[in-house]
């Protein structure tokens, strides 16, 4: 009798092993062919969602960040406070961050929702930073790779470079050409444009 | 029996895979030669080998490349590298792709200033980044700990995770052939990441488009390397520059010039070929042609052609305005006052007061240089496509006629190799021919001489083409279609081994004289030079031939080679005694 439980038994554990390797085979069977969307999608919104969590906990001076929708992990909502010592001091711009699901391997979409004028602020309120440049644009310039899009960027040095270009805009490449001349040649009525926006921010508060 | 060495070396279509370097003549019986005696023999051979220039046989200056000798290649500079500097072979494989692939530059450099050249590449020596933690490392772009096994580093030492590096590196794959310079994800550093990481971190389909690039990057990164263009065509060229001709021909049969890398073009430069290819597909052609042969309509302005007929032009509807061809004016003006309807006096007044010079002027001169490009052009045009039939042709022969004739007329193969010869000549000499087109048409309009030696020589050798075509077209088929052997059959070889010889000499003196720029002639002494020309032409190929044998016959005249064979003057065909005009080009025997 004793003998037989045990057969029994060694013939449970058998199945229930079989089982559990089935079970683990189907899952690398599941990864494989669904590799690329499935679980670059979850590692873009593990990643996303850390990230959040980590800006909730830890503001970071300069700007604040949340979701446009709760459900939605991939799309921003920022708020960017105008450096002081800048024509932009004082106002509160939004703009929207629309991150890809192959993200961090590719870079997010920054637009402005409030009015801006800056020379690297294309008139639709889209950002033109280099490291918001996807890699591969230009094979051969790696000498530059240092400036464009790495997986290392977060929102959180994201959000730093575009306070960074407020600061400092770069008129060598405008995306706002008018802006850029404006910026370059009569810098009175560049201040007075940019005030006028500073305070139209202000006032959606 | 050298001739059909020789022959055979003139087409370069099968030389490359054949084996006319081991002297396979020595074992083949070459029995249809017997017609000729040594001295008929000697004659034809002439002009193949002994000048350095040589337009057929140049030193074959190039390589063709499989993708198993890309990979050889590419193998054995890695390995040299890798050797001489003392670093890995995956080291040494991103250093040759930094320096193009060139093992000197890689070994100059490094000589130089070897940490220089390891910043810049990418090589770093020591680590720049360390874990503060040795046992918990945070992947720098999911921020997630992992144990040290499951972190990669390159040679900077920032971690990332597994499942990172392999999303980095995927999609920098995918992007293109910049992820052979990929560096580490962190934006200050500019480690390198190299193949060792790749192949342990990407999946299969990835690391084979790597390997394709790397492949690709060998052959289109070095300077002495390029793919043959042919479509479809996997291998490549390479090519070692010095002396000789551009020209190159692939395995697959394709030849092309090295230099600008279209269709081969001897003995017309790579410049001409370049601004007759634009000419032939620029609009300004029809530009010209719409200029000379119409005029816009006075009211709607669309150009309207007049081909032939009356004056009173219609322009068609909707605008079905009426007009006089000549002034332009609207024809409800003509009448019995302007001279009657159909010779308009208005157009002849105004063009005696200068109105009209102008634009009738420019109209006559696009006239003409357009007919003179047409001209041209349509001779470029047929032989394009009479090689292109030839091609056909060819293939047709080596498939099928060949075995064919080879049953009907009770021969060998082998003793049918003159066929093969004969049409390999034509593909050659159709683009040579093709070509000179293209050179007439640049040739300066005042250098009258070189003019005439030009057209003279092109002449010679279209006419000569044009007989051996006939020959390997339509004289074969009789025997092609015959029920049994033919006793006529061993004439017909002698005729068109003859003509195809006689043909390939023609076509080497123009290919000579083009490429020395036609200064036998200067450019004025048209009628004399014409004379002198064709006769150096011939000497020098004469002079040349011989093989030790060594006799130098320069002699116009027509001679008795032997006891039974006469040389035309003309073509230096040697006929038959009984023969009172030369079998090839009729010229009577003198």
């Amino acid at each position: 009798m004793i003998q037989r439980i045990k057969v029994w038994a060694l013939e449970l554990l058998f199945l229930f092993g079989l089982f559990v390797h089935n079970l683990s085979s189907n899952q690398t069977l599941f990864q494989l062919s669904k590799l690329s969307f499935a679980s670059m999608a979850s590692q873009a919104s593990l990643l996303l969602q850390k990230q959040l969590k980590d800006l909730c906990k830890h503001p970071v001076d300069g700007f604040s960040a949340g979701l446009v929708d709760e459900t939605n992990i991939f799309e921003w909502s920022v708020t960017i406070i105008g450096p002081p010592d800048t024509l932009y001091e004082g106002g509160f711009f939004n703009a929207i961050m629309s991150f890809p699901q192959n993200y961090p391997n590719s870079p997010p979409s920054v637009k402005f929702t409030s009015e801006i004028w800056h020379p690297n602020v294309y008139p639709d309120g889209r950002v033109c930073i280099s490291i918001l440049h996807p890699p591969g644009e230009d094979p051969n310039g790696y000498e530059l790779a240092s400036e464009r899009w790495t997986p290392v960027h977060t929102v959180e040095s994201i959000v730093l470079s575009i306070i960074s270009m407020l600061s400092g805009p770069n008129d060598e490449s405008p995306a706002n050409v008018e802006a850029a001349k404006e910026w370059r040649d009569r810098r009175d009525d560049f201040k007075k444009k940019v005030s006028r926006c500073v305070r139209k921010s202000q006032e959606m508060l | 029996m050298d001739s059909e060495d020789d022959m055979h070396d003139a087409n370069d279509l099968d030389s490359l895979d054949d084996d006319f370097y081991s002297g396979e003549t020595e074992d083949a019986p070459m029995d249809y030669y017997t017609d000729y005696d040594d001295d008929a023999d000697d004659y034809f051979d002439d002009g193949d080998d002994s000048d350095p220039a040589d337009s057929r046989r140049p030193e074959q200056n190039f390589t063709i490349l499989k993708e198993s000798d890309i990979r050889q290649r590419q193998e054995d500079d890695i390995s040299r590298v890798a050797a001489v500097l003392s670093i890995p072979r995956v080291a040494a494989s991103i250093l040759l792709r930094h320096y193009n692939w060139s093992v000197s530059k890689v070994n100059d450099a490094w000589f130089a200033d070897e940490e220089q050249v390891r910043k810049t590449v990418g090589l770093l020596e020591k680590k720049v980044y360390e874990n503060p933690d040795a046992n918990e490392l945070t992947c720098g772009i999911c921020f997630e700990v992992y144990p040290p096994s499951k972190i990669q580093t390159a040679s900077c030492g920032h971690p990332y995770c597994f499942s990172c590096w392999g999303g980095y590196i995927g999609t920098s794959i995918n992007d293109g052939p910049g992820c052979l310079m990929l560096r580490c994800p962190d934006p200050s550093c500019g480690a390198a990441v190299d193949q060792d990481m790749i192949n342990l971190l990407v999946s299969a389909e990835d690391k084979e488009k790597y390997d394709r690039y790397l492949l690709r990057s060998y052959i289109e990164d070095n300077k002495k390397t390029k793919w043959c263009p042919a479509p479809g065509c996997e291998h490549a060229v390479n090519f070692d520059a010095g002396s000789g001709s551009y020209d190159v021909s692939c395995l697959c049969s394709y030849s092309f010039c090295w230099n600008c890398t279209e269709e081969a073009h001897r003995p017309v430069d790579c410049g001409t070929v370049s601004k007759w290819i634009l000419k032939n597909s620029a609009e300004s052609e029809n530009m010209n042609w719409i200029l000379a042969n119409s005029k816009p309509c006075p009211k709607c302005k669309r150009p309207i052609e007049k081909n032939q007929g009356c004056m009173h032009m219609t322009c068609t509807p909707p605008c079905k305005f009426e007009f006089c061809w000549l002034c332009l004016g609207a024809w409800t003006d003509h009448g019995e006052r302007t001279g009657g309807f159909y010779a308009c006096n208005r157009y002849e007044a105004a063009k005696q007061e200068g109105v009209y010079d102008e634009t009738e002027k420019r109209r006559e001169m696009a006239k003409n240089s357009l007919e003179r490009y047409t001209h041209y052009y349509e001779r470029w045009a047929s032989n394009q496509s009479s090689r292109q039939k030839a091609l056909a042709d060819l293939h047709q022969m080596q498939t099928i006629n060949i075995e064919k004739l080879s049953d009907t007329q009770c021969q060998p193969e082998s003793q049918l190799k003159f066929i093969t010869e004969a049409w390999l000549q034509i593909v050659e000499c159709r683009r040579v021919l093709k070509w000179t087109y293209a050179y007439g048409f640049y040739l300066a309009e005042h250098e009258q001489g070189k003019k005439q030696f030009f057209e003279y020589l092109q002449g010679e050798a279209e006419s000569g083409l044009e007989r051996l075509h006939q020959c390997a077209e339509k004289e074969l088929q009789v025997f092609l279609n015959g029920d049994g052997p033919s006793k006529d059959f061993n004439d017909f070889r002698t005729k068109l081994a003859g003509l195809t010889s006689v043909t390939r000499n023609y076509f080497e003196n123009l290919v000579r004289a083009l490429e020395n720029g036609l200064c036998d002639v200067d450019s004025n002494g048209a009628a004399s030079s014409k004379a002198t020309g064709s006769k150096n032409a011939a000497g020098s190929s004469k002079g040349r031939g011989g093989r030790g044998k060594g006799t130098i016959r320069a002699s116009m005249s027509s001679r008795i080679t032997d006891d039974n064979h006469w040389s035309c003057e003309q073509c230096t065909y040697a006929n038959v005694r009984s023969a009172t005009a030369c079998q090839m080009c009729n010229q009577p025997r003198r």
